[in-house]
This record gives C-alpha cells, structure tokens and sequence, in this order.
C-alpha cells in the first residue's frame, strides 16, 4: 500500500471554516476507501491513508494532520499496532489528536491510551462509523482537545453491578451526568444533551463529586480520567 | 544328596559307634573321659558330614568331614579289640584324623585343594602321621603305656625297647611341628586372600585352626616331654573337644545362609520404589554380606557391561575368585559376585531372583511414568491447540465478518444519509437495516469475544481479568493480579478459570459479590476465586468445575474447591509456571 497525500479539493475547502486534516490507518481497502469518502463529504481534509502502523508514522510525520485514525489491529501482527502508533504519535507529535477504533470494548487499552494525556484523545467502537454525523462530531472534539470515550464502553463500567458503593446514593440525573462526564463531554455539551442549564449541570457535577469523595476537577480531561479511573476500580 | 546315600551314612555313623561303644567294654574308668571325647567328636563330624553333604552335594566337604568322623572313630575300635591284628592297626593309624582334619581346613570352604603344593601338603601330613608311628611301634611294647594282654598285642613289634620308641617319637615332633606350620601359614593365606562372602566363611575357620593346632601342639610337646599334663582329664577328655568347632562351622555356615536368604527378600521388600540399580546393589550386597558384589548391566551398544558406579565389568572373565549369574527377566543384567558363593546356590538364585523383581519393578515404574507423561504432554498439547484454534477463530472473525459488517454499516450510514432527503421512507428503511448491521456487530463481537479475548493475547492477565470483572454480572473486586506475563497456556488456564468460576457465581451461587486473586509464586501462578453466596458446589455433580478441574491438570495443576453450604464458594487453581 503506497502513501497517498490527498489533493485539496477547492469545493471542499470552501465548504468548511476551518478544514480539519485527517490521516486514516486501516487495513481493510474498502472500509478505508468508504472512510475517506464519508469524511470528505463531510468536510474534512483527509490528507493521506495508511494501511499500517509504519506507514501512518511516516504519514504523519509528513504531513503534521489535526487527527490521526487509526485501527487497534493491523498487520503485521494483528494485535495492537495501532495503539502502539497512537501512543508514539502522542509522543513525538503531542499536539495531534488521535482516535483509536476498535472492534474490542477493551479498558486496558483505553487506560493505555489516557495514561499520557487524555486531550485530544478518542477511544471509539469501529461501528461507530456508521453514524456519520456522530463521527465527524467526534473527529472535531478531539480536534478541539477533548477527550471522547465510547458510550458502550462508559455505559458498561456505570452498569457493573457493585456493593457499597457510594455510586448507589447518586440519583438519575447524577448518574447520566456521570456517564456523560466519562465519555468526555464538556459540562456545556453535557447540559444541551440532557436539557438543563449549564448551572443545574455544575450543581450536579458538584454534588456527586461530593457524594464520590472526588476532588472536584476544573478542566475536562482531568474530569474523564478522575470519573473513569472511579468507575473501573 | 541322593536318599539312598543319606540312609547309607546315617547306617555306617549308627554301627561305627555301636562298635566302637560294644568295642570299648566294660569302659574303664582312665580311658573313660578319652573314649567319650572320641565318641563325641567321631559322631559330630559323621552328622556334620552328613548334613554338609546334603547342603552342598556338588561339593566333597560332606566326604571330608565324613572321613574325619571315621578316622576318629574306626582306630579307636580297633585299638579296642582283643586282637593282634586289629590292636595294631589301630595303634598305627590312631593319629590318622591330624591328616584329614588338615585336608578339610585346607579345602575349606570349597571341599577342594586349591593347588598341588596343598595335595603335597595333605599327603606329607597323612604320611608324618604314618610312618614315624610305623617306625616307632616296631619297638614299641603295648605294655609301655599299660594295655597289653588280652590279645593286646603289637604284631609289628621286633625289639622291645623303651628308650628307641622314646627318641623315635621325639624325632618325629620337629616335622610334624613344620608341616603343622605350613598348613597354619596356608589357612591364613586363604583368609588374607578371600573378599566378601568368602572372607566371612574363612574367619571362623581360621580362629578355629589356630585353637586345634593349639592343642595338637600342646599335645605333642607335653607328649613327648612326658609331663604329668598330658595323662590327666584335661588332656584326654576335654582339651580334644575343641575340635568340634569343625562341625561347628556347618551349623554356623547354615545359619549364615539361611539369614542371609532372609536379609536378601526383607532388602528386596525395604527397597523404595523407583530406587536406583545402586541403591539395589548396596542393599543386596549389606543383606548377602558379600561387600564386593557387583550388579552390571550390558551397554546399550552391547560393547561390554558397566556396573552400578559405571566401572567396566568383563562379564565373560570376571577375574580370580569371581563368579556372574545372569539376572532372568531384566535385560543384560549380571551379577558377578565372590566365587564362594557359588556353594550357596539357593541363595545366589535368590538374590538373583530378588534383583530381577527389583529391576522389573523399577523398568514398569518407569514405563508407567513415561506413559503418564506422554498423556499429560498430550493432553496439554491438546488443550494448546484448542486455545490455537479459538485464537485463529477469533482472529478470522474480526477480520472477516466484522469487518465487512463495519464496511456494510458505513455504507448503509451513507446511503441513509443521501436517501433521507430524497425518500424519507427509503431512508427509514435503510435506517432499519442500518440497526440490525449494529446489532449483528454486537453480537458477533461478544461471539468473538467468548471464544478467545483478544485482550488476554494483546496485554496479559491484568487486563484480561480486568475485563472479566467489568463484565461480571455478580460485583467483583480484583484483589491482585500480577502485572508481568506468563506463557500463553498459563495465562489461557489462569483466565479460563476466572472466566469459569466467575460465570458459575453469577449461575447459581447466589452472591452479592466474588473476589478473584492472581499471585504469582516461585514455579507457580495460583488463583483465587471466591464468592459469598450459598456455597455447597460440589466438582463431582456434573457442573462447570469438573471441566474447570480438567482444564487445570491439563496445565500440571490442581484445582481446590471449598464450598461448605451457606459460607460461600472457594476455589482455588494452583498451576505450575517455570
């Protein structure tokens, strides 16, 4: 599979105000082709596609995108490649944002991934996909530095069942404000999803940060790895 | 020993002492102490001989002790008898049993001479005992010692003379003295030069000569000095009971055997199973006594024989004083042994026989052994290449189905996208099918899922358990899990059982929450998984521990389960990890 930067197409770019640039890993000719097709309509900038974790390195060192993603598993070993890119393009190039797709509701790898730092990171199921709209919304968070985490993935650690746990004494809405908070949304987004007021949301977050015995924490990412790290134990 | 023979020896003993008894009347009194040591010692040495013969048939032993009992005996009765003829032969041969006591102490213990030099030897004593005693008795007066008359008479006689049968006597003494000398320097010869089994034989014997030529030399001197000694109780009835020690030497001779027998079974019955060929040998060499037994066993090659410390053996030229005996059934194993031991053919088969046992035990022992582990590495093999197989499956899977099912939703994503617009109810209809392609992809995935986690491969246990509790239906709480990693049928085993013991909690232990331990330990990885509910599992009842238990001995380990009814449920998987 050979790099292939993306022409800008001029259309495009007048479409978007500000044209993010996205390099995409995966393995699978069609999905990547079908990925690339969608992001585009969606006004995005795919600037070039990689079908393995050398190959993206070399992508992005190349051509410095807003957001890298990539799959968990390509070749040559089909086990964790693209996480381990993740992590080095984290590492060499701390500004680009990474989401990681996944077939797996795996949260060792998601602790993996946040253990550096959580901005601009996203952990998403691969059929996620599907919801176009969704996708790129995901794609523009981690853009912006937020972290975005799999529903499924936050829905499972809030449903474990668990004895004495002071989870038990939050109410509903302080329930899905958590889940919320733990798939990364910003107290803003958070109060649009579930219709109240930034304030009532803040009120929450106060409340049942008290009644978890967590310090409260101002910025967001610090909130999704403090709520995850308390949901998984 | 043949029944006829035995009837003819026991005959000759009876009537040898019938005349010798009826020979002697009416017994008196001086000569009463010297005609019952006689009596003594001539029947000990004719029942030893006939029990030598019976125990050792092959050998002359038996004849020779036989020869002694009658030398003792028959001179005796015919010095007795009231005629010239018989008076003077048994004057004449009255010392004869110096000889044939020497010919037995030299062929003992084998009932052979072991060289010409001692043919020479035995001759010389029979002849120093003959001729000076012919010499002597032609001037020798019956009346001399006071047993003439009464047909008591020397027929030899040609001058009565004191003082020539006096010197001649006397003359005599320096040879016998020598020859006794070198049959005392030959008994220790062989002594010095036995080992083993044929060194226990000789001792006694040689203590035992070293007492009789004692007291045939004591005898001689005092004798021949005319010392008041030598005509007194001590002399003729006592001191000359010594010589029982020969017949002595049978009963002990037996009695050594019939332990040895005993001690060879009761070493063969002690010996540990799985003990090595060494072990055997030393514990068959302590209970035979023969120190420098040898168990050698043919190289595989057939080049030659080795024994138990790995020394060459010539089994075909086992050298001087050495004897083999093959060792039936276990394969090319030999015992070369003391050739003394060879009188003793009962116990040689016995040992012998108690080797093979002991070597055919350890052979199936091992067999077995070999066996089990052939199955234990099979059935672990097996278990491996069940887990192979669930790692590929799960491996086509998300790169197959799942993944032309993400590729069919993305399309389905797009074509609803363009539809809604133009045919809301084309949209909504792909919006449909746009579900079930999720749906489908959740299934598959927690399908995948089950049949291998991809997370155990891709990071180890941590994160595998970790998983396992998230998703478990019972609240669960990892206690510890070691971060490192192990081999992957270790790892597979440990999660297996996690896995299983966690689902078995959530079916029917009725728990409000299960705690799983991981610790590694030096050579082994034990796992813990324990709940609060109602306890009373039971492996044997057809429920998922039985499997679990399998699964765990595939891997070398065991499986414990401690689940009294109403405190909960236990279990714990001890494998072993190099």
């Amino acid at each position: 599979m050979s790099v292939t930067p993306d022409p800008v197409t001029a259309g495009a770019a007048a479409r978007a105000q500000v044209r993010l640039r996205v390099v995409i890993a995966e393995d699978t000719v069609l999905l990547r082709e079908g990925l690339r097709r969608v992001l585009t309509d969606a006004g995005l900038d795919v600037a070039g596609t990689a079908g393995d974790a050398d190959q993206l390195l070399q992508l992005v060192e190349a051509l410095r995108p807003d957001v890298v993603l990539a799959d968990i598993r390509m070749p040559p070993t089909q086990t964790t490649e693209g996480l381990q890119a993740a992590l080095e393009i984290r590492r060499r190039w701390p500004g680009t944002a990474v989401i990681v797709l996944s077939q797996h509701v795996e949260t060792e790898h998601l602790f993996e991934l946040l253990a550096t730092d959580p901005r601009g990171i996203g952990y998403v199921l691969k059929e996620r996909v599907a919801d176009i709209a969704q996708f790129t919304d995901a794609i523009r968070r981690v853009a912006a530095g937020e972290s975005v985490i799999d529903p499924e993935v936050v829905s499972r650690l809030v449903a474990r069942p668990r004895r004495d746990s002071p989870l038990e004494t939050l109410t509903e809405r302080e329930l899905a404000v958590l889940a919320l908070m733990a798939e990364g949304r910003s107290n803003q987004a958070i109060a649009g999803q579930l219709y109240m007021s930034p304030k009532t949301v803040e009120t929450h977050v106060g409340s049942l940060f008290a009644k978890l015995g967590l310090l409260p924490a101002a910025e967001d990412h610090r909130r999704v790895l403090a709520v995850l790290t308390y949901l998984r134990r | 020993m043949s029944r006829r023979l035995r009837a003819a020896l026991i005959a000759g003993a009876a009537a040898a002492m019938i005349c010798f008894v009826w020979s002697g009347r009416p017994w008196p009194a001086p000569y009463l102490p010297f005609f019952i040591s006689t009596a003594v010692i001539g029947l000990s040495f004719l029942v030893a001989g006939i029990a030598a013969w019976s125990r050792w048939p092959a050998s002359r032993l038996g004849l020779l002790f036989t020869i002694v009992g009658y030398a003792y005996l028959l001179p005796a009765t015919l010095r007795n008898l009231p005629n010239p003829l018989a008076f003077t032969i048994g004057n004449l041969t009255a010392t004869v049993s110096g000889g044939a006591l020497a010919y037995l102490a030299l062929a003992w213990p084998s009932g052979r001479l072991r060289s010409r030099f001692e043919v020479g030897v035995v001759i010389a004593e029979y002849a120093w005992t003959l001729v000076p005693t012919f010499v002597s008795m032609l001037f020798w007066n019956p009346s001399f010692c006071g047993c003439g008359g009464g047909g008591h008479a020397n027929i030899l006689l040609i001058d009565s003379s004191r003082s020539v049968w006096d010197a001649v006597n006397a003359a005599s003494i320096p040879g016998s003295l020598a020859l006794t000398g070198i049959v005392l320097a030959l008994i220790v010869r062989h002594w010095r030069s036995a080992r083993g089994w044929s060194r226990r034989v000789m001792t006694p014997l040689l203590w035992i000569s070293v007492a009789v030529i004692a007291y045939f030399v004591a005898q001689d001197v005092t004798g021949n000095l005319k010392l008041a000694i030598s005509n007194g109780l001590f002399f003729n009835g006592i001191a000359p009971l010594v010589v029982l020690a020969g017949p002595a030497l049978v009963v002990a001779d037996t009695v050594r055997a019939r332990s040895a027998r005993g001690a060879v079974g009761a070493a063969v019955v002690d010996m540990e199973p799985g003990a090595s060929p060494g072990r055997l040998r030393d514990a068959l060499a302590r209970a035979l006594g023969d120190s420098t037994l040898q168990l050698a066993f043919r190289l595989p090659d057939g080049s030659g024989y080795l024994d138990t410390s790995g020394r060459a053996v010539e089994v075909a030229w086992p050298g001087p004083g050495r004897a083999v005996t093959r060792v039936a059934g276990a394969d090319g194993a030999m015992l070369v042994h003391d050739a003394g031991l060879e009188h003793e053919p009962q116990l040689l088969r016995l040992t012998a026989a108690a080797a093979s046992m002991a070597l055919e035990h350890s052979r199936l022992q091992a067999e077995v052994q070999a066996q089990l582990e052939q199955v234990r590495a099979s059935r672990a093999r097996i278990v491996e290449a069940g887990d192979a197989e669930r790692r590929r499956l799960e491996r086509d899977l998300h790169d197959g189905a799942q993944q032309r099912l993400v590729t069919l939703s993305l399309a389905l994503g797009m074509a609803r996208d363009r539809a809604a617009g133009v045919d809301p109810e084309l949209g909504s209809l792909i919006e449909s099918a746009s579900k079930e392609a999720k749906e489908a992809l959740t299934e598959l995935r927690e399908l995948a899922r089950g049949i291998h986690p991809a997370v155990l491969t891709e990071t180890g246990l941590a994160g595998a358990i970790q998983a396992l509790a998230e998703r478990s239906p019972v609240a669960t709480t990892i206690t510890a899990v070691p971060d490192g990693r192990f081999p992957a049928a270790i790892e597979a085993t440990a999660y297996f059982v996690v896995c299983e013991a966690l689902a078995n909690v959530a079916k029917h232990a009725r728990a409000d929450g299960a705690q799983v331990t991981i610790q590694s330990r030096p050579g082994r990885l034990v796992v813990e998984v324990s709940d609060d509910g109602a306890g009373g599992a039971r492996p044997e009842a057809g429920s998922g521990l039985r499997g679990l238990a399998d699964r765990v001995a595939s891997a070398g380990g065991v499986l414990r389960v401690d689940s009294p009814p109403g405190e909960g449920t236990r279990l714990e998987a001890d494998i072993p990890c190099p």
